[in-house]
C-alpha cells in the first residue's frame, strides 16, 4: 500500500469518524430534551415507555442496536434494504443511543432548578412555554455541560463501532492498514488522532463553561 | 374602581387528610397594609399561595377587583378560563422569602423582562420604569450586575422592584425578611415602609412584630387554618386574646 494510499484511507476514516459525531450530536441533543420531557411526563404511560425505552437503550449493546437498526427493515416491514443505508442506520443508531443518555442528562439539569424560579416565573405571568425557554433551560444548560463533555467524549470514541456495519471510519481504517502492512504505527496514529479530537472537544467545551461563569 | 382589591369567601385547602385552610373569609380595601401573623404551620403562607394561585384552593370564592377567578360549584372549587386567569394575574404581585430572581439575568433584565415578554411594554419603556424603580430603592447602581453578586438585603429590593415592574394593584409578601440577617432585615422594611407611605395595597406574612406594629393597617392572626383574631394593631397588640397573647408574648422575649 503507497503512502498516498494510506493517507486517503486514514483522511476519509477521519471524516467520516467526524461526520458520526457531528450528526449524532446534531440530532440527539434535540431528541434527547423530547426524551426527557417524556421521562417526566405527567402521563403515565408516556412516562412508562419512556422509561423503558431509555433503559433498554443503556441496557443493551450500542453495536447490537447499529445492527437492529440496519436490518428492521428488512426484518419487520419486509423491505430491500438500500444500498446507501448503512450509514443512515449507524447515525440513526447512534442519535436513539446516545439521545437516551441525554435525556438522563437533562432530566438531572431540569430536576435541579429550585421550584421557586417556576413560581416567579408564574406569578409574573410568564407562559409555560416562555418559562421554559427563557428561565429554566439556559440555567439547565449551564449545569449539564459537564456530564454533557462526558458523554461527547465517549461519543469520539464509540464512533469506532460504526464497523459493525462495515463502515470504514478512523478506527477501521486504521485496522485495515495495520493488517496490510503488519505494522502498528496507523493504530497509533488513529490512537493520536482520537486523543487530539477529544482534547479539542474538552477545549471547546471548557471555554463554553467559562463563557457561562458570569452568573452563579 | 371597586375599592374590595382582594376578597376571599371561605378559602378551604386540604393536604391529603390535612386541613391546612379550613375557612378563610377576608377582604382587602385599597390602599390597605394587612400583615398576618401566627406561628409556623398556622396557614399563612399557604393562604398568601392560595391567593396567589400558586396552589389550587379545595373550596370558597377568590375575587380581584370584582373578577371571579375561583368559585365553588356543588362542592367542588372551579376556577375561571386560563386567559380569565391570565389577566386576573395581572392585579398582583407576590414577593417570596428567598427573593427567586433569575440568576441568568442582570438586575435591570430580572425588572424589565416580565414587562417586556408577558405585558409586551415597549422596551424602553420598560427600562426607564426599572430604573425609576431601582432610583427609588436606592440600587441604580447596581442595575448591571448579577444576581449572586447582591447581598440577600439587595436581592430582596430587585425582587420587590421586579414585581413592582408590572404595576399590581396589589403586593404580596411572603416572610420577606426571614431569609435575611437582622442587619439586612431594616433596609428591606425600609422599602415596605415607603410603599405603605405610598398607599401600595399589601398583604404581608412576617414575624416582625413591631414592624407589622407600626405599619399595618389590620393585623391578623392565624392559627390551625382559621383566622383567630383580627384588629388593628392596637386591639391586638393591647387586648389580645389569650392565645395571641401568648404568641406575640414569645416575641416580646
Amino acid at each position: 500500500m503507497s503512502t498516498t494510499t494510506m493517507l486517503q484511507l486514514l483522511g476519509s476514516g477521519m471524516i467520516k469518524t467526524a461526520a458520526i459525531f457531528f450528526l449524532t450530536l446534531l440530532f440527539s441533543l434535540p431528541l434527547g430534551l423530547l426524551f426527557s420531557f417524556g421521562r417526566m411526563a405527567r402521563n403515565g404511560l408516556i412516562r412508562g415507555i419512556t422509561k423503558f425505552y431509555i433503559s433498554v437503550m443503556r441496557g443493551t449493546p450500542l453495536m447490537l442496536q447499529m445492527i437492529v437498526v440496519y436490518f428492521a427493515p428488512y426484518y419487520v416491514f419486509g423491505m430491500r434494504i438500500p444500498s446507501g443505508y448503512r450509514f443512515t442506520a449507524v447515525i440513526i443508531a447512534f442519535v436513539l443511543n446516545y439521545a437516551a443518555y441525554f435525556a438522563e442528562i437533562y432530566r438531572s439539569g431540569i430536576e435541579s432548578i429550585p421550584r421557586g424560579q417556576y413560581e416567579a416565573a408564574e406569578v409574573l405571568g410568564y407562559s409555560k412555554a416562555q418559562t421554559f425557554v427563557k428561565i429554566i433551560l439556559p440555567q439547565v444548560i449551564k449545569r449539564i455541560l459537564p456530564p454533557v463533555t462526558n458523554e461527547m467524549i465517549t461519543l469520539v470514541k464509540d464512533t469506532s463501532l460504526a464497523f459493525v456495519l462495515t463502515e470504514v471510519e478512523m478506527f477501521t481504517a486504521a485496522k485495515q492498514i495495520a493488517a496490510k502492512e503488519t505494522s502498528m504505527l496507523p493504530l497509533m496514529v488513529a490512537g493520536v488522532f482520537y486523543y487530539i479530537f477529544n482534547l479539542v472537544v474538552a477545549a471547546v467545551m471548557e471555554y463554553v463553561e467559562k463563557r457561562l461563569n458570569y452568573y452563579k | 374602581m371597586q375599592d374590595k382589591v382582594l376578597k376571599i369567601s371561605h378559602m378551604k385547602k386540604i393536604y391529603g387528610d390535612l386541613v391546612v385552610l379550613k375557612d378563610i373569609s377576608l377582604a382587602v380595601h385599597k390602599g390597605e397594609v394587612v400583615s398576618i401573623i401566627g406561628p409556623s404551620g398556622s396557614g399563612k403562607s399557604t393562604l398568601l399561595r392560595c391567593a396567589t394561585m400558586l396552589e389550587k384552593m379545595d373550596g370558597g370564592e377568590l375575587t380581584y377587583l370584582g373578577e371571579r377567578a375561583a368559585y365553588e360549584e356543588s362542592g367542588k372549587c372551579v376556577y375561571v378560563p386560563k386567559a380569565d386567569l391570565k389577566r386576573i394575574r395581572k392585579h398582583y404581585g407576590l414577593v417570596f422569602q428567598n427573593f427567586n430572581l433569575f440568576p441568568h439575568y442582570t438586575v435591570l433584565k430580572n425588572i424589565m423582562d416580565a414587562p417586556v415578554s408577558v405585558d409586551k411594554v415597549p422596551k424602553a419603556e420598560a427600562k426607564e420604569r426599572a430604573i425609576s424603580l431601582l432610583k427609588q430603592l436606592g440600587l441604580e447602581d447596581k442595575m448591571d450586575v448579577y444576581p449572586h453578586q447582591l447581598s440577600g438585603g439587595q436581592q430582596q429590593r430587585v425582587s420587590i422592584a421586579r414585581a413592582l415592574a408590572l404595576q399590581p394593584q396589589i403586593l404580596f409578601f411572603d416572610e420577606p425578611t426571614s431569609a435575611l440577617d437582622p442587619e439586612l432585615t431594616g433596609e428591606v422594611l425600609k422599602v415596605i415602609r415607603q410603599l405603605a407611605e405610598q398607599h401600595m395595597t399589601m398583604i404581608i406574612v412576617t414575624h416582625e412584630m413591631q414592624f407589622a406594629r407600626e405599619l399595618s393597617d389590620r393585623i391578623i392572626f392565624m392559627e390551625q387554618g382559621i383566622i383567630q383574631q383580627q384588629g388593628t394593631p392596637e386591639e391586638i397588640f393591647t387586648a389580645p386574646n389569650a392565645r395571641v397573647k401568648e404568641f406575640i408574648g414569645k416575641f416580646a422575649g
